[in-house]
């Protein structure tokens, strides 16, 4: 455990150089509250609800949705995966006792303590100009069930960006598959629109899919959007969901290391 | 008009080259106009879910709400086609050195460096999202003089002039901060707001993103063309922001061009 607790003091380092980008960008995402608040605000003029939620349950999702992304989103952990596989950086994690997708974890955990913290600072900037509108429900429940899910969510979200950076072990470029994943991930996470929007069945269907814990699930439990039997049920699903997609990256990793070739001296 | 033929060879020798290096790899060509698709779809499919919900945002039906947005998205992907891969490497050319090689080329570095690759996956995108506008005029029963569409085509140029004058100040940043990268993100979510109706914004939101920050204007002014006509406040008003951001975004970038001393600047 002491080389993933250096890899995560390293990765705190690393990130902390870029501090100021991940500030510039939390202050700039800022600006996706305002369009939420806007686009929303018009969608509900003279309607006490729509899907059964009011204007602020609505707006208190998007909000909690910004900061869990800041704490527990895969950014450009694919990018930097499929960089140490096409410059020949992985071969070093080959010759030592150093499990490849371990330390990958820790330095994303690190760049998460960073940005996270950072999207809560712009956050509480904005809180001013928003609290009027955010309504949180009070469960204790929430809480204990929402943070394994935000937990899990991290661990998804991270495996599912380390099998892609793993393409890169037979693709030159990748970044079309990512942004790919991405568009499916952003629409199915429930980024866009909260998820329980969508018809009954299809609602249901997508329950069932990965992305619906990518984002979705934690904030649902968090903002009161699920009851405590579907928060249950979730995280079970969740959990395996995690397991699988921990198992698939080791499969993709094993499966790409026989097609690599380590090069140079 | 001499200066003009010459930057106008320039630029045809970079669209060759752009032409010749997408025939090279069609597979990726083809993963990147899926990308562009899918994330088209998924706006639309964002419309259709709202829509389900409600039948008028700020005023605007679906049909409207699809125009308005097909309009963003068509300024999008000519943006995109015709400019995004140069001006999303000036960014890392700019840290790593490697924009001696704009500085070393027969033109204005901006032109240079702006216009060096065109993708082909937007430019054909853009049909999609004509597509999309044609749908939803013919949905809405419209049928424009050619005069109208003229002026939408103008309307048009404007808005990839202003997204263009954006996304470079954006990436001139390069210039002052270590790394930019993330900050296309920061003009991504600015840019969310022109698929909003004018009609929405108020107050103070009102003065900052339809006056101040013209996101609004650039696809509000194109979409009201078709809908209404002519207005001619709608229209100076864009002209006005064209020249106003065109201008800025030249003098923060030359701005910035002082500092840069050439390798690790």
């Amino acid at each position: 455990m002491l080389k993933y607790r250096h890899a995560f003091v390293v990765g705190l380092q690393s990130n902390l150089v870029y501090r100021w980008n991940f500030a510039a960008r939390s202050l700039f995402s800022l600006f996706h509250l305002v369009f939420v608040f806007i686009f929303w605000g018009a969608i509900y003029a003279g309607k006490a609800s729509i899907g059964g939620f009011g204007f602020t349950q609505t707006l208190t999702y998007f909000v909690v949705l910004f900061v869990l992304q800041f704490f527990i989103g895969a950014f450009n952990e694919d990018y930097l995966i499929s960089e140490d596989i096409r410059n020949g950086l992985i071969n070093q994690f080959l010759l030592k006792p150093i499990n490849y997708f371990a330390y990958r974890l820790s330095v994303f955990a690190s760049a998460r303590v960073v940005s996270g913290a950072l999207g809560f600072m712009a956050l509480l900037v904005a809180l001013p100009f928003f609290s009027g509108y955010l309504a949180l429900p009070h469960d204790g429940w929430r809480i204990a069930l929402g943070l394994p899910a935000m937990a899990l969510t991290a661990l998804i979200q991270f495996s599912i960006a380390y099998c892609f950076g793993m393409l890169a072990f037979w693709f030159l470029e990748i970044q079309g598959f990512v942004i790919l994943s991405m568009a499916v991930e952003t629409v199915l996470g429930g980024q866009f629109f909260p998820l329980d929007l969508l018809p009954p069945a299809v609602f249901h269907a997508v329950s069932y899919l990965p992305f619906y814990y990518q984002a979705y699930f934690p904030n649902a439990i968090l903002t009161g959007r699920i009851g405590l039997g579907a928060a249950a049920h979730g995280l079970a699903i969740q959990a395996l969901w995690a397991v699988i997609l921990v198992c698939l990256a080791e499969a993709v990793w094993r499966r790409g290391l026989r097609h690599h070739t380590a090069a140079g001296g | 008009m001499e200066a003009f033929s010459r930057y106008l060879r320039i630029w045809l020798a970079s669209a060759r080259y752009s032409l010749v290096r997408a025939m090279m790899f069609r597979g990726d060509l083809f993963i990147w106009a899926l990308v562009e698709l899918l994330w088209i779809s998924v706006t639309v499919l964002t419309i259709a879910v709202v829509y389900s919900h409600t039948s008028t945002v700020a005023g605007w039906t679906k049909y409207e709400m699809l125009l308005l947005v097909g309009t963003s998205m068509l300024i999008q992907r000519f943006l995109m086609g015709f400019f995004w891969s140069g001006i999303y490497e000036m960014g890392r050319n700019v840290r790593n050195g490697a924009f001696d090689f704009v500085l070393a080329q027969p033109g204005d570095p901006l032109f240079m460096a702006s216009t060096r690759k065109l993708e082909l996956d937007g430019l054909l995108n853009s049909v999609v999202a004509a597509g999309l506008v044609v749908y939803a005029a013919r949905k809405l029963g419209l049928h424009p003089a050619p005069s109208d569409l003229a002026l939408y085509a103008c309307m048009l140029a404007c808005g990839v002039a202003i997204h263009y004058s954006a996304l470079v100040m954006a990436m001139s940043l390069s210039f002052w901060i270590t790394s930019s990268q993330g900050v296309e993100g920061s003009y991504f979510t600015l840019m969310e707001f022109s698929r909003i109706p004018r009609e929405a914004f108020r107050g103070f939101a009102s003065a900052v993103f339809v006056w101040v920050l013209p996101v609004v204007v650039v696809s509000n002014a194109p979409a009201r063309a078709i809908l209404h006509g002519f207005e001619p406040t709608w229209a100076l008003g864009l002209c006005a922001a064209t020249l106003v951001w065109f201008a800025l975004a030249v003098m923060v970038f030359r701005s910035g061009l002082k500092r840069y001393t050439s390798s690790s600047s």
